[in-house]
């Protein structure tokens, strides 16, 4: 059909689904995060593999895994800086994100990565790396309750008022 | 029991566009269907939409179509009831994982003659609070990340290829934000050939370096652009090839795909597309072709470039290039008729303009990459034929998914590439 003078007709409409979701076997993970601070691995009992963030079963081995408590310090393995993202985190930019492979771990994990001084170079491959955490009356159980610092940056994030060190 | 033989026999590709206000995505995919339809008969075929045995859908994501089951919705706007139909959602590979199904469907004898179809229209997506529609696209896609990880840190496409590049640069010293740029500036331009594409430009290196950075070292005009398309292929048994005296049939010699680990952090190297790797080497193997030697065994290739470092990586990854050479490949051959990935180049990359050049509609950038790939080999690709069609073969390549844990790649072949070395 080819219409002269088409005019076309736009609805405004939104998709909400609320959620109680269960982190299932990986529950201990964030209770032990929002709780005490402390960020759990799991090792293979079989292969000894340590998956960081855990899993409750190796992928390699189809076999079970044990709790093990990780340092709070790790490396950079890649990073990124982002300046114009979601709607949903746009207020947020810049931002720094990166894979930090924890002391001890075998697999690296997504997080936040923050810096006075937010510059490729700061947040580079090879930068040594401290966890923060957000004080305890706002700690969810979620991956947001802690992130990342430099570490020769460590004692002036956790001086500031909304965050604290680790135990 | 042994496969069939399967060729491409229509392809229709709607243009590429920033919106259709006069389309929704069942009456796109009506365009694109009628389109491969007319072209399947332009030599005195005479098939129709009922003649159609089954149809493979791909459409990546229900956010974009506000429908969580759209396929069932363009099946009867197709006037396909009662017969089968199903639907592949595998991300930004969702196009190559759809043309992989479809030839499944005619390879194993269970249809004749398959449609393969991929729409999408995302710009429907709208964000009141920036009154821009990108940011909510954006947020439509994130979903795609695994939700408990990742995408609470702000993780989204750009970030998760992104860290590959980084790492790739890390290990090899490239590729450089210039030979990025390069990449663009190819895209770009071939895309000012085709008039199916969204982003035809004249760019230069300093264009792109200045422009608005995304995630660093990504400019604005190193990422491809979310568009509104459908692309449709038909797809005939040999059988039925004969029996419709299609002229110049295209055939699929090799499919394969592979999904790599979703945590890019779980992978050995974060430098790799490892699902690249896997699905390009196993396609040139089902084709008969050698992973070492494919740059001299293939005409033209369509890329899967949403990124320009990350058609960069590919060109290692596909087996064009040694690994760490993708970077200075391009950069060297720049205004060099004869070398690179250029239009006039040893091995012609993205002719159509691939995702920068032309847009990206997520399930039907595959499917119009493979079909824009089958008219090279027709040498009826319009201004942007390749110059020489001589060993008769090309492939298609899509990647998608958290960290580009999908990737399919498609090798096919005119009459003549069939039996060449
Ligand atoms: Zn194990």
């Amino acid at each position: 059909m080819n219409e002269q003078n088409f005019q076309s007709h736009e609805i405004r409409d939104r998709i909400v689904i609320q959620y109680k979701y269960t982190m299932g076997g990986q529950s201990k993970f964030f209770l032990e995060l929002m709780n005490n601070k402390k960020i759990l691995g799991t090792k293979c009992k079989k292969c000894g593999k340590v998956w960081m963030p855990p899993r409750i079963n190796c992928s390699e081995c189809f076999a079970d895994t044990d709790w093990v408590e990780m340092p709070h310090t790790g490396i950079i393995k890649v990073s990124t800086i982002v300046w114009y993202t979601t709607s949903a985190f746009i207020q947020s930019v810049p931002y720094g994100i990166a894979f930090i492979q924890l002391d001890k771990a075998d697999t690296g994990m997504l997080q936040g990565i923050f810096s006075e001084n937010l510059v490729p170079s700061k947040v580079k491959k090879g930068q040594r790396v401290k966890a923060v955490f957000k004080k305890k009356e706002d700690r969810e159980g979620k991956m947001t309750d802690f992130f990342f610092v430099p570490e020769d940056e460590y004692d002036s994030w956790i001086a500031k008022p909304q965050y604290e060190g680790g135990s | 029991m042994s496969k069939r033989r399967v060729a491409i026999i229509g392809v229709g590709i709607t243009p590429f566009r920033a919106r259709y206000l006069d389309k929704t995505y069942f009456e796109l995919a009506y365009d694109a269907t009628n389109l491969a339809l007319d072209d399947t008969n332009k030599n005195g075929a005479q098939i129709t939409h009922k003649d159609l045995e089954s149809t493979v859908y791909g459409i990546y994501n229900e956010l974009f179509e506000r429908q969580f089951m759209p396929d069932i919705f363009i099946n009867s706007y197709l006037g396909m009831n009662n017969k089968p139909g199903t639907r592949i959602a595998s991300g930004g590979a969702t196009g190559g994982y759809t043309v992989r199904m479809a030839y499944s469907e005619v390879a194993s004898g269970l249809s004749d003659l398959c449609l393969c179809i991929g729409v999408e229209k995302c710009n429907d997506c709208y964000d009141e609070k920036t009154g821009t529609t990108t940011p909510e696209v954006l947020n439509a896609i994130a979903y795609s990340a695994d939700m408990t990880y990742e995408y609470p840190m702000g993780m989204m496409a750009a970030s998760s290829y992104v860290s590959m590049v980084n790492a790739h640069y890390e290990e090899f010293g490239n590729p450089t934000e210039e030979q990025m740029a390069y990449v663009s500036i190819k895209n770009h331009g071939n895309a000012k050939l085709n008039p199916k594409a969204q982003s035809p430009m004249d760019v230069t290196v300093e264009d792109v370096m200045y422009s608005r950075i995304i995630c660093y070292p990504f400019k604005m005009l190193d990422c491809c652009l979310y568009s509104e398309a459908s692309a449709a292929l038909i797809l005939a048994s040999e059988q039925k090839v004969k029996e419709l005296g299609i002229e110049k049939p295209i055939w699929i010699t090799g499919v394969a795909a592979a999904n790599t680990d979703c945590f890019i952090g779980n992978r050995e190297s974060v430098g790799r597309l490892y699902s690249n790797i896997y699905a390009a080497k196993a396609a040139y193997k089902m084709a008969g072709l050698d992973y070492n030697k494919i740059k001299e065994q293939i005409d033209v290739a369509e890329l899967h470039d949403a990124f320009s470092g990350q058609e960069v990586i590919s060109y290692e990854e596909l087996g064009f290039v040694p690994f760490g050479e993708g970077g200075p490949w391009i950069e060297k051959s720049f205004e060099k008729p004869g070398e690179g990935p250029w239009i006039d180049g040893e091995l012609p990359c993205c002719p159509s303009g691939g995702l920068i050049g032309c847009g990206h509609a997520v399930g039907a950038t595959g499917i119009m990459s493979t079909g824009e790939a089958a008219l090279q080999l027709r040498q009826e690709a319009g201004k942007h034929q390749v110059k020489t069609i001589e060993k008769g073969r090309a492939i298609a390549h899509s990647i998608g998914g958290p960290g580009a844990a999908y990737a399919a790649v498609i090798v096919i072949a005119n009459e003549e590439g069939l039996n060449k070395p």
